[in-house]
């Protein structure tokens, strides 16, 4: 990171916050797949009439590029392990393949799921949701275990 | 019109908390997931505490919500195949490009070009499932799996 990193203490009652301002506003779960979700429907539909959630993305866009503005660039360069690992033309390629699939495989799992990590992590399990947990519990313990493998392999 | 306002401006504060926190970075999130720093796990754990706080007071006092006068409540369901099977393509995903749906679209409002085929993939992820879904609405036994494949509305609404 090329800024200093807000504290996990502030950082994370105000993700919280997020949450409960969905709920107290507008009584629903803030999910950013339903944000997705909302703006491919629509886009789908060949339509603009974009619904709260599909706002919900566009201001998450927003906030990141306000970010970037203020703190004079991006927050990181190159690409973790990926850009560590390949170079060269072939690397690059083999890069944007991985990053592809792992966005099918995000896009597809979380909408089976009904949630990624705002939907049932963040959300879910602050409604007490069993299913929720359950799914957080899988998808923490399944990334876990791919990093583990990708740090061994590299 | 009030909603999509209030949509936007939460939008825009989880957008620069994602930044600030470092959780765009894959960096970042690697280093949680390896356990070699626990700040993912720390702010992931802030962030639900707060949360659950915050919905379980407003659960008691059930007022109408602020912009829709509806009644503050929700519904949870039990734990189905479709969560864990779900997940776990979520998580190989996850794992591998460190950016789950949120800082993917950070990662774009930074101008991360590396976001872009992540994005592709998220967008043709989610296309895919509705075609799954409009397969199983219209004939469940020659869908695929069509159990895993919730109806539409359900899935969005309740946790």
């Amino acid at each position: 990171m090329l800024h200093s990193q807000l504290p996990w203490f502030i950082g994370g009652p105000l993700l919280g916050l997020c949450v409960v301002a969905m709920r107290w506003l507008m009584n629903e779960r803030l999910g950013v797949m339903g944000a997705w979700s909302n703006v491919v429907d629509t886009l789908g539909a060949r339509r603009l009439s974009f619904g709260p959630f599909g706002w919900l993305l566009f201001g998450l866009v927003v906030g990141a590029a306000g970010f970037a503005l203020v703190t004079g660039g991006p927050d990181f360069h190159g690409y973790g392990w990926l850009t560590d690992t390949f170079s060269g033309t072939g690397g690059t390629i083999l890069i944007v393949v991985i990053l592809f699939a792992a966005g099918l495989l995000t896009g597809l799992g979380t909408m089976i799921a009904g949630g990624c990590t705002s939907g049932n992590g963040l959300s879910g399990n602050a409604m007490a949701s069993p299913a929720s947990l359950v799914a957080t519990m899988t998808f923490f313990a399944t990334a876990i275990v791919v990093t583990l493998i990708t740090a061994a392999l590299i | 019109m009030r909603t999509r306002v209030a949509g936007a401006v939460i939008g825009i504060v989880f957008g620069v908390v994602l930044s600030w926190s470092g959780m765009t970075s894959p960096e970042v999130i690697r280093e949680g997931l390896l356990f070699q720093s626990s700040y993912l796990f720390l702010f992931f754990g802030g962030a639900v505490t707060t949360a659950f706080v915050g919905l379980w007071l407003l659960r008691r006092r059930a007022p109408r919500a602020l912009l829709t006068g509806e009644r503050v409540g929700w519904e949870t369901i039990a734990p189905q195949r479709r969560h864990v099977a779900g997940s776990l393509l979520f998580g190989i995903g996850w794992g591998l490009s460190g950016a789950c749906p949120g800082p993917i679209a950070t990662q774009l409002g930074q101008g991360i070009v590396w976001g872009v085929p992540t994005t592709v993939g998220l967008v043709l992820g989610i296309v895919l499932f509705r075609r799954l879904q409009s397969r199983a609405q219209a004939d469940p036994k020659r869908a695929p799996v069509a159990s895993m494949i919730p109806a539409r509305v359900a899935a969005d609404s309740s946790a």
